[in-house]
């Protein structure tokens, strides 16, 4: 949900290529809302909801090499309506909705963290989403479903990565049914749900490679879509997805507020070894930084240490930031600056030691995101 | 020491008149090098900005090898494994309101900002704050376009307000800087289709290559692809005769100047002979009065040189403009940076004045030091000597000469050897003036006699007399009307050549359009070609291709229908030759023949869209469209080759014998005005062609003014130099009772004397000068034939201003006479 946030303004703001030029359009303007609960129908609903604004499809996974080196990887696709109509049927360039990808790597082993880019159009097939199953590109970097398996591909230079994601529990719907609520008003939400346990197997290259290596791990997706807009008062947010050694993955988000408060509708979800889902309300998270890392380009101060507690859970955790950058600076293009990397922690559930890792997203740190929303 | 170099200087301020001259003579010779100089550059580097500018990140460019191409062609380049970035260009243009041909480009500019970010940073970023609806209407209305910023501000456009086109009106919403000058259009790609009907089509793409080698391996059939280190040297080659030419007026900008104040320098040492003298028979060393002289010399060449630069500034802005409209007619519309003033400017300037002033005084001061004082003393050498003297000028003249004519012969394809051959021939024949004089010198006495009774027969005598310096003089007038007529009766020659062969190949009733802005639609030439009345139609496509590395054009015609209308001037053979083009035979250019040594039964290869084709050369036809080469073939040939149907003009036929001609003729006019598309008569087609003509030689027009200009000066110095002299020659015709208006017309008739003579000399080296230009040097820069065509309007031109300057530059020494002449003494005696 609040990823949200910052893809909206992200995608908005590559569309015109220039940071903070460019306000939100008001929203809705023929576009649907997400305002009742909905009836889904998997794998249809993997794909594209054109009818929405705003959608995407958000990979991120924390893997392992071939000499025990870490990696981790986000690869995400987002699509933003422009217009609801193509004003020009004939003419591919017509614009319905843009699509902007995100591709970043961390070498946990050299403490390096490289990322990429891209924005296109559908145009002539350069980008876009099936409505059937899950099966969206931007350029040359493509997410697709075959067989119940996802299948990510993308090359940058000299880097690339090609991995095959085998889902291991159910889809989770958060919030209500998949309504996720962004704020009191109806059309404030979005629908959102997530494969929060993908096996993965593949392989990766970074420039800094002379070959590419085998890799496997855990990767974790995220679908959201929607058409509304998020209030001027939220100044950034915190999300974390975490694998737990026990089997459970754990979704939390905090919607930080002007005023220093979280905003209510912050919550989570804990995913049980078999798949089942429980939702978490905001009185059941207690979440504390413990220690922090100032960007030497941004100036942005990001926490880099957590220690987490889910009482009814009786889940108790510490964990870190695995490199200390990993801050992606896309002032140059997009404009927007946010941090999305792996942590790794440790800590206690029901008195039983377990480890973790997974990946978290800061934004509004350096600079604000409330602004330009 | 001092004492001897404070009275030359004080010299200089006491002749006031004589040292502005001179100074004038040398500021003008800096002026017209530095100012031409200065204007070649920028405008050479304004186009190789503009070009690497757009050229942005790219690494490579990819395209048909002719016409457009399918944009679906962007998905397989998108999944290439060695492409990092794309982006798909239309590159076209439209005519603005002005009538300006305008370059529009469309593109995406989501892929864009990898190859250019910079380009559409400042747009975008302008229209930070206005609401995102209005930020959204660059991709949303199909009339919205960005334009260069410059170019609006001269068309008084803001953000907002509305442009008139060719092709509509468009609406301007933001500006943008482009710092290489070209005024720009730029528009959404989708948008750019649109309204130059180019559905599904892009004109190149803009490549980020990863691995080229790779790369190649895959597109290398059906495609062009080009780095862009290639793509600048296909520019710069195909902008390199129009280079040559800005180098070649620098040049001879430099030696009409360094000419110029060779004269000047030479006559202030050959006019102080006698006050040299007479310091040395006081005592006065050798080198203290060369160094006096040099002082002097060096103080005109600093101060003239200092002038010169700052006019040549000025005149640089001016030229520069006329470079920019030359090069918006041959290539694309530019407006070339103006130079901008620095200390470096200053500097060449004094460099050049000095330098050439150092030159010219050499031979008279190492003369002047060799010199007895005695002989010193008597002033002006006397004419028995001169004539030597011009004997031996005359000598090596020749032998200047015979070593020009041999390297011209030889140069081959060395242009800038036969540039300075040329100069050499110039130099060489100015060295014979002397001689010359001498020779002509009684044909000249009966010729003023006759204009101006006594007073013409003394001043005939008086140049003769003074052949030191008269001979200079002649020369140095000589060199700059010559190269008036040279260049005057080139032009003259080319353009006559050019309305020959227009004749020849454009033979077409109407043409519906000639402007690269324009296609014509495919299906409009089938309307017209089903108009059974109509005697033929053809369609015209011309694309630029790379042959050997270089750039060539391939044109496609309908050969059945020239067969039948046209009257190419073969090189050899005739129509016959229609046979074999409509069986898949090629024709090809003069300029292609010669520029690649391609002979008819030669076959020559071309990359079409399906790989390389052999194609037999027929026959070979004078051409001036281009200097680059050009093929013709069929439209058939061409169509199986490239798959490409787009249409550049049609001309429309119509047999002189059919009664309905008149009918028929506003018939297809109509029809093609109600497409929107430009018709031109087979005259106005001409005109077209020769305006674009005309614009291309206006640098070298300036050229000839400037040249004219120099002449005056150079003239009215070398008259001052000889009154002032002859104070006590006037003292002699006081005392021997010629009256003042005798004195006035004898000075008056030995300035037209001298400008006359030189007039004549002029006509004869000018024609000469003609003849090199159009033999070799244009034959050998541009590849094409130019026929030698007498025209009587450069030497009338010429004798106007050899008379004029004469006039003008005797009247100050005409007014001084009837200020002084009654006090004059002959004060020596």
């Amino acid at each position: 949900m609040k990823r949200l946030i910052l893809r909206i303004t992200m995608v908005l703001i590559a569309v015109l290529g220039v940071i903070l030029m460019l306000p939100v359009p008001v929203p809705a303007d023929g576009w649907k809302q997400a305002i009742t609960q909905r009836s889904w129908h998997f794998p249809k609903d993997h794909g594209a909801h054109p009818d929405y604004r705003t959608e995407w499809w958000y990979f991120t996974g924390n893997l392992v090499g071939e000499k025990s080196n870490r990696y981790g990887y986000q690869l995400t696709f987002f699509r933003q309506g422009i217009q609801t109509e193509r004003k020009n049927r004939r003419n591919a360039w017509s614009i319905h909705d843009v699509y902007l990808a995100h591709f970043a790597i961390s070498d946990v082993g050299n403490g390096s963290f490289w990322f990429s880019e891209q924005v296109s159009r559908p145009g002539p097939g350069l980008a876009g989403a099936s409505t059937h199953g899950m099966d969206v590109w931007c350029l040359n970097w493509r997410a697709r479903m075959k067989n119940g398996r996802v299948l990510l591909d993308a090359k940058h230079g000299g880097t690339y990565l090609r991995l095959e994601l085998i889902p291991r529990k159910p889809v989770v719907l958060h919030g209500e049914n998949g309504l996720s609520r962004k704020g009191p008003l109806g059309g404030q939400a979005t629908y959102y749900y997530s494969f929060t346990d993908l096996e993965t197997k593949g392989i990766l290259k970074t420039e800094k490679m002379s070959d590419p290596v085998n890799v496997t791990g855990k990767s974790w997706f995220d679908q959201e879509f929607g058409s509304h807009q998020l209030s001027a008062e939220q100044v950034g947010w915190d999300w974390f997805s975490l694998h737990l050694s026990d089997g459970r993955d754990l979704m939390i988000y905090m919607l930080r507020r002007k005023d220093g408060t979280v905003e209510p509708s912050s919550s989570g979800t804990l995913v049980e070894k078999n798949g089942r889902a429980r939702h978490l309300k905001l009185q059941d998270i207690d979440i504390k930084p413990l220690a922090h890392w100032k960007s030497p380009a941004s100036g942005g101060l990001y926490p880099s240490r957590w220690q987490i507690r889910i009482p009814p859970a009786d889940i108790s955790l510490v964990f870190s930031t695995t490199i200390t950058n990993q801050e992606l600076d896309t002032a140059g293009s997009t404009g927007v600056i946010y941090y999305e990397g792996t942590v790794s922690g440790k800590g206690t559930s029901s008195h039983k030691p377990l480890t973790s890792e997974g990946y978290v997203e800061m934004t509004g740190y350096a600079g604000s995101i409330g602004g330009v929303i | 020491m001092k004492i001897v170099t404070k009275s030359f200087l004080r010299y200089l301020i006491r002749r006031r008149s004589l040292s502005l001259l001179q100074l004038m003579g040398i500021a003008c010779g800096v002026a017209a090098v530095i100012g031409m100089v200065l204007s070649a550059r920028s405008a050479l580097s304004s186009f190789s900005d503009a070009v690497s500018f757009l050229q942005g990140k790219g690494t490579h460019l990819i395209e048909r090898p002719a016409g457009t191409m399918d944009e679906r062609i962007l998905t397989d380049l998108m999944r290439d494994r060695a492409v990092r970035s794309m982006s798909p260009v239309l590159d076209r243009k439209l005519r603005l309101e002005d009538g300006n041909l305008i370059r529009v480009l469309g593109i995406d500019p989501f892929l864009d900002r990898q190859i250019r970010p910079e380009l559409l940073h400042s747009p975008f970023t302008q229209r930070r704050g206005e609401s995102g609806e209005r930020n959204m209407e660059f991709f949303l209305d199909e009339r919205a376009v960005f334009l260069e910023a410059r170019l609006a501000d001269k068309m008084g456009i803001s953000p907002g307000s509305d442009m008139k086109t060719s092709r509509g009106l468009l609406r301007v919403i933001a500006t943008f800087p482009n710092p290489s000058g070209e005024p720009l259009i730029l528009m959404d790609i989708a948008h750019a289709q649109e309204i130059f009907e180019l559905p599904g089509q892009v004109d190149h793409v803009d490549l980020i290559l990863d691995d080229e080698v790779d790369f190649r391996s895959r597109w290398e059939t059906g495609f062009r692809i080009q780095s862009s280190l290639e793509r600048q040297e296909t520019f710069r080659s195909m902008v390199g005769a129009f280079r040559l030419n800005l180098e070649a007026m620098s040049l001879m900008a430099l030696f009409v100047a360094v000419f110029l104040i060779y004269n000047t320098t030479m006559f202030t040492v050959v006019s102080r002979r006698k006050d040299a003298g007479i310091l040395r028979s006081l005592g006065v060393k050798r080198y203290e009065v060369t160094i006096a002289f040099l002082a002097e010399i060096l103080i005109l060449g600093t101060a003239g040189g200092a002038i010169g630069s700052v006019l040549g500034y000025l005149l640089s802005h001016f030229l520069t403009t006329i470079i920019g409209s030359t090069i918006s007619n041959l290539y694309f519309f530019l407006r070339p940076t103006p130079p901008i003033w620095s200390f470096l400017i200053l500097l060449s300037g004094i460099i050049l004045g000095c330098g050439a002033s150092i030159l010219g005084s050499l031979l008279p001061l190492v003369e002047l030091a060799r010199t007895d004082p005695v002989e010193a003393l008597r002033g002006r050498s006397a004419s028995r000597r001169s004539g030597k003297k011009a004997l031996k000028a005359a000598y090596a003249g020749i032998v200047v000469l015979m070593i020009s004519l041999v390297i011209l012969l030889a140069s081959g394809k060395q242009i800038y050897m036969a540039y300075a051959a040329t100069f050499g021939v110039l130099l060489g024949l100015s060295l014979l003036t002397g001689i010359l004089l001498v020779y002509a010198a009684p044909a000249l006495k009966v010729f003023l006699s006759l204009v101006g009774g006594i007073a013409g027969k003394v001043a005939a005598g008086n140049i003769r007399q003074n052949l030191g310096r008269s001979g200079v003089a002649v020369a140095a007038f000589m060199v700059a009307l010559s190269m008036s007529i040279g260049l005057a009766s080139m032009i003259g020659s080319f353009r006559e050549s050019l309305a020959w062969w227009m004749g020849t190949q454009l033979r077409g009733d109407l043409y519906i359009s000639n402007a690269s802005e324009t296609e014509v639609p495919l299906d409009f030439y089938e309307e017209l070609r089903s108009i059974n009345a109509i005697g033929g139609v053809d369609a015209y496509r011309k694309v630029k291709i790379l042959y050997r590395g270089r750039t060539a054009y391939i044109t496609a015609i309908n050969a059945p229908v020239l067969q039948r209308f046209a009257r190419f001037a073969w090189i050899e053979g005739g129509d016959e030759h229609w046979e074999a083009v409509k069986s898949g035979g090629v024709i090809i250019s003069e300029s292609f023949a010669r520029n690649f040594n391609v002979r008819p039964g030669d076959t020559i290869a071309l990359d079409g869209i399906g790989g390389s084709v052999q194609l037999k050369v027929e026959a070979a036809f004078y051409d001036y469209s281009t200097e680059h080469g050009l093929i013709m073939m069929d439209r058939s040939t061409y169509l199986n080759l490239f798959h490409d149907y787009a249409i550049n003009s049609v001309a429309v036929f119509i047999n002189p014998a059919n009664p309905r001609r008149q009918e028929l003729l506003d018939t297809v006019r109509e029809k093609a005005l109600a497409r929107g598309l430009p018709v031109f008569t087979q005259k106005q087609f001409y005109n077209s062609i020769l305006e674009v003509f005309d614009s291309t030689f206006a640098i070298t027009r300036s050229m000839r003014i400037m040249a004219i200009v120099i002449a005056f000066f150079g003239i009215a110095g070398a008259l001052m130099t000889l009154f002032i002299e002859r104070q006590r020659d006037f003292g002699i015709y006081r005392a021997l009772g010629f009256s003042t208006g005798q004195v006035s017309s004898m000075t008056l008739m030995e300035a037209i004397g001298m400008g006359f003579i030189s007039f004549v000399l002029s006509c004869a080296v000018g024609t000469i000068l003609a003849f090199i230009l159009i033999k070799v040097i244009n034959l050998r820069s541009f590849n094409w034939t130019i026929f030698f065509h007498m025209q009587w309007q450069p030497y009338l031109l010429t004798a106007v201003t050899a008379f004029l300057a004469s006039l003008g530059a005797a009247l100050y020494p005409i007014w001084k006479v009837r200020r002084n002449y009654p006090q004059m003494q002959i004060r020596e005696e």
